[in-house]
């Protein structure tokens, strides 16, 4: 019978990645059939990018300490969205300073730019995303000590 | 808005997060708290090998600092499943259904076991081809509609998402929901893993019930 072919065929774990790849393949074909997607000009989380900022790409605009317009879904959920823009500690600022590329190293130095829409609009992403890692890295570190 | 969820009963800012809480969300995050409760206040089950033909019983037990890691990922898992069910952000539910992944990855590795830790491995590599649809699914929302919130997605009259794109977003909570398969096949029910196993069962059950209301509904 072709049922209990099947339930053989997937009662072995080695067999499951192969059928989640066929399920991807198929699901890719269908993606790349229903091409071009429309793509919505009335963007949530607009992108514009000033080659001459050295905060590159997480510029928001406005002067220091004054609300800068940010454009996001409820207003009224992020009263102060726009305040911290532009604040630098004075290592950051003195890379702004001399380099174009602080936006990339957003991770990299403490203190640096806070992105708006990361940070004070979608804080619980930031959240989830850390917790993420930490667990990635508790489970690593979990296989790596159980081996002594 | 109408929702296949019944009515809105409360909403739950988080700027630009809105977590909504209608009856059938409300449903499966008393559920994953339940069970959440349950692991908290359940001991490791100790397995008994029995040797035929002679008289032998062997009992194994699971060391202490096993106990902990296994308990604290459950524990991790049933918060991400409850997150994962009240959110109502397309990416915030992305990110709550890997960690449910992630944490169903550490409660099957954690099982000191040649067998289950094959097993996991191999769930390792799905749940982490798994993000890739399921993250891209969230980026296409994005691009396609403009906004990533369910409240505003759901107002719309007809569905704006495409299609494939929802074909993507359930692949993708496939690829991260297949623990139970794993945990099955590597007879970890009634092994060591128990009873903590069960939220690999549980989350992977409410993720795929919630993605099917998230796809119902924007």
């Amino acid at each position: 019978m072709i049922i209990s072919r099947i339930s053989r065929f997937i009662s072995n774990f080695d067999n499951l990645l192969a059928l989640f790849a066929g399920a991807c393949v198929v699901i890719a074909v269908l993606l790349i059939l229903s091409l071009p997607l429309p793509y919505a000009e009335n963007q949530l989380y607009p992108k514009s990018l000033n080659a001459g900022s050295p905060l590159n790409p997480y510029d928001r605009g406005g002067p220091p300490f004054t609300q800068a317009d940010i454009v996001v879904q409820y207003p009224e959920n992020s009263p102060y969205a726009g305040y911290v823009t532009a604040y630098l500690t004075p290592l950051s600022g003195f890379m702004a300073a001399h380099t174009l590329y602080l936006g990339t190293t957003i991770v990299a130095h403490p203190g640096g730019i806070l992105d708006e829409i990361l940070y004070n609009t979608r804080g619980l992403d930031t959240v989830v995303e850390s917790t993420i890692l930490f667990i990635a890295f508790g489970i690593a570190a979990f296989l790596f000590r159980k081996g002594s | 808005m109408s929702s296949v969820g019944g009515a809105t009963l409360a909403h739950l800012p988080f700027g630009d997060i809105v977590i909504y809480i209608t009856p059938f969300t409300l449903t499966l995050f008393l559920l994953a708290l339940v069970f959440t409760i349950l692991v908290i206040a359940s001991r490791p089950e100790r397995q008994l090998d029995i040797t035929f033909g002679a008289d032998r019983i062997i009992t194994k037990e699971t060391g202490l600092t096993e106990m902990r890691f296994r308990r604290f990922m459950a524990i991790a898992c049933g918060l991400a499943s409850m997150g994962a069910m009240l959110t109502g952000d397309v990416f915030d539910f992305a990110l709550f259904t890997s960690l449910v992944g992630i944490t169903n990855v550490g409660i099957v590795a954690a099982v000191k076991s040649r067998h289950v830790q094959n097993a996991a491995f191999q769930y390792g590599l799905v749940a982490m081809a798994g993000t890739v649809p399921l993250f891209g699914a969230a980026a296409m929302v994005a691009a396609t509609t403009g906004t990533l919130s369910m409240l505003e997605l759901a107002k719309e009259a007809t569905s704006v998402v495409p299609f494939a794109v929802k074909a993507f977003l359930v692949l993708g909570v496939m690829g991260e929901g297949m623990a139970p398969f794993y945990a099955a096949k590597a007879e970890m029910f009634r092994a060591p893993g128990a009873p903590y196993v069960i939220m690999c069962s549980l989350s992977s059950l409410l993720i795929f019930l919630r993605v099917i209301e998230v796809v119902l509904t924007v």
